[in-house]
């Protein structure tokens, strides 16, 4: 089991990646022009008002001793409150999290579910028909911008067909998964096409290799050949690619978020830039810091598991 | 020998493109396989003797290949004609194969174990149980020494020698009654090839199998065959019994084969050609090594410490006057090319020095660095992959002449000509470009390369390695005129035995980071003291049927 070992110290990795990140988002969020209490209050709030607001968060202190309390704070495992929901923003984001994570799941299970029989398909078929469509439409796929195309399904099967709907979250199960539905396939739809292009090269060239002729020369049939000695050896380069995606993808909710108007993580993370809410934007930074790090742990895992030679 | 398994008559495969002539690759090709027989079959990189093994089994490498004439008769079926449902079945289940390079053949993310199973539950529709119960035979059989264990280990985790035992393995797994070798032991060592083709012998007798052996080495086939067929441009020149055609061979090109085999001696002619340098003793070395260590620290990470660190060189000293012709022979993993690198300075050495005339690595290495730059040369194993795809040869050649910057600009043009005169290449090649040229010819440019410089000293390391016999025999002369025009002094690293013989004055016999031997060429070659170099010598097939290869001294020191 020693060549998983690197799961023991990649946490130890992780501490210069959030004192980094900790720094950088503390002082973004503090170089946007505005102050939170102004924002809170309104126009026309006394000085007074806005100078208890800040006295109450702390904010005026100055800028080295608010980094210390962030620190402070966080080594004892709380994120400081919000200024606009009043509660702990680490609890702020538990309430968050759920339908940003299981739409992250959704639309990555679903692309490559996507992706395995489209390049499958394509790689089979290489250089004929199926293996051209194929291509053209992963290429223009790549093209269409998520945001454009999520509004597009919108009115397709939401204003037109009125199979789902339009916007929100639900309460019930039933009403969640309705609401998860088209922004999982927005997201699916793009990264599947990136996934596609991927693993189409990899079981174009494994289909070409060496192992795939052994196997045809021990009178194995084309689908063995293919599923259980080119598919394998095709996984490994794509679960890195796939990992990059899905922190991208982490990012990229904030967009598909507001389209949909789904209320997760990306959403909460727009409105506390907007309404200048240092606490929830840091948190919310140091979070999808951990969770990049964490996908690409688990990537490493899976590639190591795929491929008896990986040593990390 | 009773009767045929396989007959194959006038079998003829072309490629064919579209608008185009058909280009015949094989034609009018007949041959008889008996059985229990081992057919050799021999040709040179090109002469179509893989095309050929794949057009048995209908594996045809591109779909614009195809069979166009004959018949390949397997017992009474014509395969030329099978079903591709029938082909299924001779594939493996009748006719199995086994490559040249059984790191790329095997599949890496699977375990040995599941490819063997694969094959027999495919073929002899055993499953669970009684398919691991014959894995562990198989497994048994091609020499697998704790088969359990390394059943459920992965192609990387063997050495060559084992990951070619393994493929053995996975072919014997279909049971097949005929087996293709395609070029089955020339990525081995000696030693390791001899156990290899033992081992084939051995399967063939306790399985009654047929074997067609692909080789380019005479000598392997002079070793292990029944019966030889020669190929050449897709077409057998001649096919006989073993000792027939190796006594009295008919056509040239057969002649020309066994006359460039190293194991054969060289004329008394080229012997005088090429005396051994009489270097006087009061001549001081060109190049001197004085117990000279390389260590390569072991994988180590963050919490487990260095392990075991590798000695890859140790206290080895050698002398090189000028003039002189050194070989160092040994295993993959013998240390020979680390010295070398060390001794160009490209590897740091851990102790002991290396003097360049009269310039020494320990007191000035900016100073040895420089002049060894200026004065050496090196030639590589990979003729391609050593030259720029980009530059053409002239283009190459100007440019290592500018840095170089001896030659006055203006005669750069006639130096290079001067140069591709000394490698017997015609002037025109100065516009071409190592992919449209052979691997031959390819390595008389890196050759010219080298001479560029004007070196005293050139380090050829595994420079005929890559290359057929027949161009490996050129490439060699060219190495002894040169050295007879040019005064060379040669250091000539290589794995095969019978070239260093033939070409140097003197033979370093390396063995685990340590020389175990050294001495004249004759002397060591007829002599051999340590019990190493006798083994080592043993296991070079010659072309002589009649001194046998012998695999128990190869695997004494295995």
């Amino acid at each position: 089991m020693h060549r998983y070992k690197f799961v023991l110290y990649r946490p130890i990795q992780l501490l210069p990646v959030l004192f980094g990140i900790s720094v950088v988002t503390f002082v973004l969020v503090r170089l946007i022009p505005g102050d939170p209490a102004r924002v809170l209050l309104g126009a026309r709030a006394t000085p007074t008002a806005i100078a208890n607001i800040r006295r109450q968060y702390g904010l005026d202190e100055p800028m080295w001793l608010q980094y210390f309390y962030f620190v402070k704070n966080l080594l004892s495992g709380e994120m400081g409150k919000s200024i606009l929901y009043k509660i702990d923003v680490l609890k702020l984001i538990i309430t968050r999290i759920e339908p940003t994570l299981v739409l992250v799941l959704a639309s990555v299970t679903l692309s490559v579910l996507i992706a395995v029989p489209m390049a499958a398909l394509a790689a089979r078929n290489h250089g004929r028909f199926a293996d051209h469509a194929v291509r053209i439409i992963s290429t223009a796929g790549i093209g269409f911008p998520p945001f454009w195309l999520g509004l597009m399904l919108i009115i397709l099967f939401s204003v037109t067909l009125g199979m789902f709907p339009v916007s929100g979250y639900g309460e019930t199960l039933g009403e969640k998964i309705a609401h998860l539905v088209l922004p999982s396939v927005t997201i699916a739809l793009s990264l599947s096409t990136v996934l596609t292009r991927s693993l189409r090269a990899a079981m174009v060239e494994g289909l070409r290799s060496d192992v795939a002729t052994a196997a045809r020369a021990r009178g194995m049939p084309e689908r063995v050949v293919f599923w259980r000695h080119v598919v394998p050896n095709s996984m490994v380069p794509t679960i890195n690619l796939l990992a990059i995606n899905i922190g991208w993808l982490i990012g990229g909710t904030v967009v598909i978020e507001s389209v949909f108007a789904i209320p997760g993580i990306g959403q909460l993370l727009v409105r506390a830039i907007f309404s200048r809410d240092y606490m929830v934007v840091q948190g919310v930074a140091m979070m999808l810091a951990c969770a990049t790090v964490l996908i690409n742990l688990i990537a490493d895992i899976v590639t190591v598991a795929a491929d008896p030679r990986v040593k990390l | 020998m009773s009767a045929s398994v396989l007959r194959v008559s006038d079998l003829a495969v072309g490629l064919h493109l579209p608008g185009r002539e058909p280009r015949m690759l094989l034609d009018n090709v007949s041959l008889d396989l008996g059985k229990g027989e081992v057919l050799g079959l021999v040709g040179e990189s090109g002469s179509g003797k893989s095309l050929f093994c794949r057009a048995l089994v209908r594996l045809l490498p591109s779909e614009n290949i195809r069979i166009t004439e004959g018949r390949i008769m397997l017992g009474d079926r014509d395969l030329a004609k099978a079903t591709e449902a029938e082909m299924l079945g001779v594939r493996g289940g009748r006719v199995g194969m086994i490559f040249q390079n059984p790191t790329s053949h095997l599949d890496p993310v699977m375990t040995i174990g599941d490819q063997l199973i694969e094959g027999i539950r495919y073929h002899q529709k055993l499953d669970g149980g009684a398919a691991r119960r014959e894995a562990l035979a198989i497994a048994r059989q091609v020499g697998f020494t704790e088969p359990e264990r390394q059943l459920d280990s992965y192609a990387h985790e063997f050495s060559g020698g084992m990951r070619q035992r393994a493929m053995i393995g996975v072919a014997l797994s279909c049971n097949p009654e005929i087996l293709v070798a395609d070029e089955p032991t020339t990525a081995l060592d000696v030693t390791i090839q001899a156990q290899i083709l033992q081992l084939l012998l051995d399967i063939r007798s306790e399985r009654g199998l047929s074997i067609i052996l692909i080789t380019h080495d005479l000598g392997i086939v002079a070793q292990t065959c029944d019966r030889i067929a020669v190929m050449r441009e897709g077409r057998i020149v001649e096919q006989g019994k073993k000792r027939d055609l190796l006594r009295s061979p008919a056509h040239s090109y057969t002649k020309a084969l066994i006359g460039s085999h190293p194991s054969m001696p060289i004329s008394a002619g080229e012997m005088t050609a090429t005396p051994p340098s009489k270097a006087a003793a009061t001549d001081k070395p060109l190049l001197e090594v004085e117990e000279v260590n390389v260590r390569f620290a072991g994988a180590g990470n963050l919490f487990g410490g260095r392990s075991g660190a590798v000695h890859a060189v140790a206290d080895v000293s050698l002398k090189i006057m000028p003039g002189e012709t050194v070989g160092i022979v040994g295993e993959s993993g013998s240390g020979k090319s680390t010295l070398a690198r060390a001794v160009l300075g490209l590897t740091p050495i851990a102790s002991g020095n290396v003097t360049f005339d009269g310039t020494s690595l320990r007191h000035d290495r900016v100073a040895f660095l420089t002049r060894l730059r200026r004065e050496a040369a090196m030639v590589f194993q990979d003729p391609y992959n050593a030259l720029n795809p980009r530059l053409a040869i002239g283009q190459m050649l100007a440019e290592v002449l500018k840095v170089q910057a001896r030659t006055p600009p203006d005669q750069i043009p006639t130096r290079v000509c001067e140069l591709l005169d000394l490698v017997d290449l015609g002037h025109e090649f100065a516009g071409r470009r190592p992919r449209s040229m052979s691997g031959g010819q390819c390595q008389r440019a890196g050759i010219a390369r080298a001479l560029a410089v004007e070196p005293r000293l050139i380090i050829a390391d595994e420079s005929t390695a890559a290359l057929d016999v027949t161009i490996q025999a050129q490439i060699l002369d060219l190495f002894r005129v040169l050295k007879r025009k040019m005064n060379l002094t040669l250091l000539f690293i290589a794995h095969d035995l019978a070239i260093v013989r033939n070409l140097c004055d003197r033979v370093v016999v390396m063995r685990g980071g340590h020389i175990v031997e050294q001495g004249g060429s004759a002397q060591v070659f007829e002599h051999p003291a340590d019990p190493y170099t006798q083994a080592l010598i043993r296991a070079i097939p010659d072309i002589d049927p009649d001194k046998p290869l012998l695999p128990q001294a190869a695997r004494e020191i295995a």
